[in-house]
């Protein structure tokens, strides 16, 4: 009976100890994380150049006539002077690199709840199928959860999870110090060419084109679907002239089942949608690109005159005249 | 269910509370029901298969038990290893054996493709069937008693620490923890959060880290030169040690906390001065199962040839360990070139004992870095083999580190200086367990101050730092 009871004893002493250092390594992290969480977000919002510069300026103060939406592609293959000399909008590239169609939708709501923009190019980003990847990426736009209450519904699709994990100060800006440092810094307008969001590439690709047999790996993701879909109706909806392009590319693709859902939803939303996937005046010509994926300065120049003409071309210009 | 997952964060407290409220006597039937769970979540129908080898193995080691004729046992023995590895071969096999038969049938002119069906390896399944063989052999090696119990069986074959990547125990340490009358330790929890901590810095600091370089290079091995190539197979041996290291401290540290010892995996492999004795520190628990149930049984029945005898070993253990890691030319290839390194040092030992005798060399510093370097640079370059996807692509590597060279692709900036940094700190407290093991104590340190300190800021790192969305462990595709 008193061994019972000393083993209880012993037992209860070890676990008030386990317990009561867990605590203090709770208490300890947590005020870390506070404090070190909410320096980040002041010093994140404070940038004054880069990626996240101008992710924080398309959410919150662009308000530009003419947007492209997209990823690196985009981000790289739209000249701001050749629109706004063509169109005569004002005009902001919001392409981020690695980011699809989860990032264009948040980004579009919160957009909408400041102003209207005139004319949106969706920059095709291609992809339907699932892939994690694409889930992930959407920490780009974490710092936005608390102030953007519209993108909070997209960012939860991520992971059951991911309103506990948003608890974390720290988290939204998980992997994001470096580059949080380099932005607040007056060197980095300097390291990276930044033209109202348009981030050209000079280099040239010297390679010959390849050829790639585009196939569906996994299932396609019915999230993604509807966040397309969402993006084209709530273009739509919104008044806005919508046109989703898919932009040159160096690489010969057979089977492109992501171009053909495109193109449907497209249609089903009587949305043109520009398929520049084959094009022959840039597939036969390799000094117009960086990469097989990216076209350089001089590709996109021409790219965006090209887009320009035919944006003019369309009913839904004449429509914005009137 | 997997240990970075946040499932499992709120999984494991759960477990534990509940572990440590119930009576001894119950403890194992919760890890056998934890362990299934783990397991079924992941996908259900491989738990059959789980259950399929520990019913076999239950049955043929209670047949074992019963006879008293030793050709019957060994009859047995046998039958359960191959009915056991049966699945193992198909599910690992499969796609090595079909595209061999699709391309016969492409020689021969009578190949339809039809859309293709996809298998995916049931997870952890060439570390529970190890476990399983292991456990076979012991019982007919009367090494262990055969487990009446057929739960206890099924919670060696399934524990949830270990069934993903291991380490691959023994049932000789595991069945009696399983059954010993536990009782709550303060210094076995506490060393187990720590292990825990320091495996998932391991694995999202510094493995997930360089992941995203490693495979953008060897993912696109015709678009980047020398420079990066050497670079990124340098940096790969840093990456799958801080993966599977990783894992294994996690498991190790879950299993501790709930009071069972299990044994290291790794023993701070890059401190090494020699072939031999990094083996002796990597992925200890697949090294030392391989010794013991072939290497050691091999060179016995070889032992009348000699150094003979045991270089033939060593080369078939090692191919062994190459299968293990999978049916391709370029395991078997790796396997064989970690053989005839050990082959090499068998045959040299007493030439270079006797020099470092003469010498003095073990107490220079210059020779021990220079073993460091050697052994690491040895084993970085075998490791391309394991990397890469066919052997073919191995030697465009190896013609391309030779013949090209050109400015270091650096990819996202903030990537690179993140493994760097991760990896040092890595080295660091590696290279001071090895060397200064009383000095530089962080989590070990005297003071309680410093300790939880450590810890906090361990957490802080991998918060800042850390790869969350980061892929599986290397070691889940084996």
């Amino acid at each position: 009976m008193e061994d019972n009871l000393f083993i209880s004893n012993f037992r209860h002493m070890v676990i008030k100890k386990i317990i009561i250092n867990v605590l203090i390594i709770t208490i300890i992290v947590f005020i870390l994380d506070f404090s070190i969480g909410k320096t980040l977000r002041y010093f994140y919002f404070k940038e004054t150049s880069g990626l996240h510069y101008r992710t924080t300026y398309s959410f919150d103060s662009t308000k530009a006539e003419v947007l492209i939406f997209g990823g690196s592609r985009a981000n790289r293959h739209y000249v701001p002077q050749v629109f706004e000399d063509s169109l005569n909008m004002s005009f902001y590239n919001t392409g981020r690199d690695g980011n699809g169609i989860f990032y264009q939708i948040s980004l579009l709501k919160s957009i909408l709840k400041r102003y209207t923009p005139k004319v949106i190019v969706l920059d095709y980003v291609g992809g339907f199928e699932y892939d994690a990847e694409s889930y992930d990426r959407m920490s780009s736009i974490l710092p936005y959860y608390g102030s953007h209450e519209e993108i909070r519904k997209t960012i939860e699709s991520k992971s059951p999870y991911e309103k506990v994990k948003l608890i974390s100060q720290i988290y939204p800006f998980n992997s994001k110090i470096l580059t949080i440092a380099i932005g607040n810094m007056e060197i980095n307008k300097k390291r990276e060419i930044d033209d109202k969001g348009y981030v050209p590439l000079f280099t040239t690709w010297n390679e010959k084109i390849d050829s790639q047999n585009i196939e569906l790996i996994n299932d396609i993701d019915s999230n993604k679907i509807n966040a397309f879909r969402d993006f084209l109706i709530l273009s739509k909806k919104s008044n806005i002239k919508v046109f989703v392009v898919f932009s040159p590319i160096y690489l010969k693709m057979k089977n492109t089942p992501g171009i053909e859902i495109c193109y449907n939803l497209c249609s089903s939303e009587k949305i043109p949608f520009w398929n520049f996937s084959e094009d022959t005046l840039f597939q036969n010509n390799n000094k117009l690109f960086s990469d097989i994926q990216h076209m350089n300065n001089n590709g996109a120049i021409i790219f965006s005159k090209i887009i320009c003409e035919k944006i003019k071309n369309s009913y839904q210009y004449s429509s914005i005249k009137k | 269910m997997v240990f970075t997952s946040l499932n499992f964060l709120i999984f494991f407290p759960f477990l534990i509370i509940l572990y440590w409220i119930i009576p001894n006597k119950n403890r194992w039937i919760l890890l056998l029901i934890s362990s299934y769970f783990f397991y079924i979540n992941l996908k259900p129908v491989f738990a059959l298969l789980l259950a399929g080898v520990t019913l076999s193995t239950y049955f043929f080691t209670s047949l074992i038990n019963q006879n008293d004729s030793d050709s019957r046992k060994k009859m047995y023995m046998r039958i359960n290893i191959m009915l056991i590895l049966l699945p193992l071969f198909f599910f690992k096999y499969f796609s090595t054996i079909n595209n061999e038969i699709f391309n016969l049938l492409e020689w021969l002119h009578i190949r339809w493709p039809l859309p293709e069906i996809k298998l995916i390896l049931p997870i952890g399944i060439s570390f529970y069937t190890f476990m399983a063989i292991g456990y076979t052999i012991d019982v007919y090696n009367e090494d262990v008693e055969f487990e009446k119990n057929i739960g206890i069986l099924a919670l060696f074959v399934s524990f949830f620490p270990l069934i993903l990547s291991g380490p691959i125990e023994r049932a000789k340490n595991m069945i009696p923890q399983f059954k010993s009358n536990k009782k709550i330790d303060y210094n076995m929890v506490s060393e187990g959060f720590k292990l825990m901590l320091w495996g998932y810095f391991m694995k999202l600091v510094v493995a997930d880290r360089m992941d995203i370089y490693v495979d953008a290079v060897f993912k696109n091995i015709s678009h980047h030169n020398g420079t990066s190539l050497f670079y990124a197979s340098l940096l790969y041996p840093f990456q799958m040690y801080a993966d599977l290291g990783g894992y294994s401290l996690i498991a190790i540290g879950t299993s501790k906390i709930l009071g069972i010892n299990v044994m290291h995996n790794f023993n701070r492999p890059f401190s090494a001065t020699s072939m031999s004795e990094f083996w002796r520190r990597w992925h200890i628990s697949l090294i030392t199962w391989l010794t013991d149930y072939v290497y050691t049984p091999l060179s016995f029945n070889l032992r009348k040839y000699k150094i003979g005898g045991i270089i033939i070993s060593l080369m078939f253990t090692f191919l062994i360990s190459g299968v293990w890691h999978g049916a391709t030319l370029n395991f078997i290839f790796w396997g064989l070139i970690q053989g005839m390194f050990l082959s090499f040092e068998a045959l040299t030992i007493k030439k270079k004992e006797l020099l470092e005798t003469r010498y003095n060399l073990k107490k220079k510093f210059l020779y021990t870095i220079g073993g460091i370097s050697f052994t690491f640079i040895l084993f970085a370059f075998s490791q391309v083999f394991s990397k890469v996807s066919n052997l073919s692509d191995a030697f465009v590597v190896y013609y391309k580190i030779f013949t090209t060279s050109g400015s270091l692709f650096i990819g996202q900036p903030s990537t690179f200086i993140f493994s760097i940094l991760g990896l040092l700190m890595l080295l660091l407290k590696d290279f001071t367990d090895e060397f200064t093991p009383e000095k530089f104590l962080l989590f070990n340190n005297k003071s309680k101050m410093v300790r939880i300190l450590s810890f906090s800021i361990i957490i802080i790192i991998i918060l800042l730092i850390g790869v969350f969305d980061g892929g599986q462990f290397i070691y889940f595709q084996f």
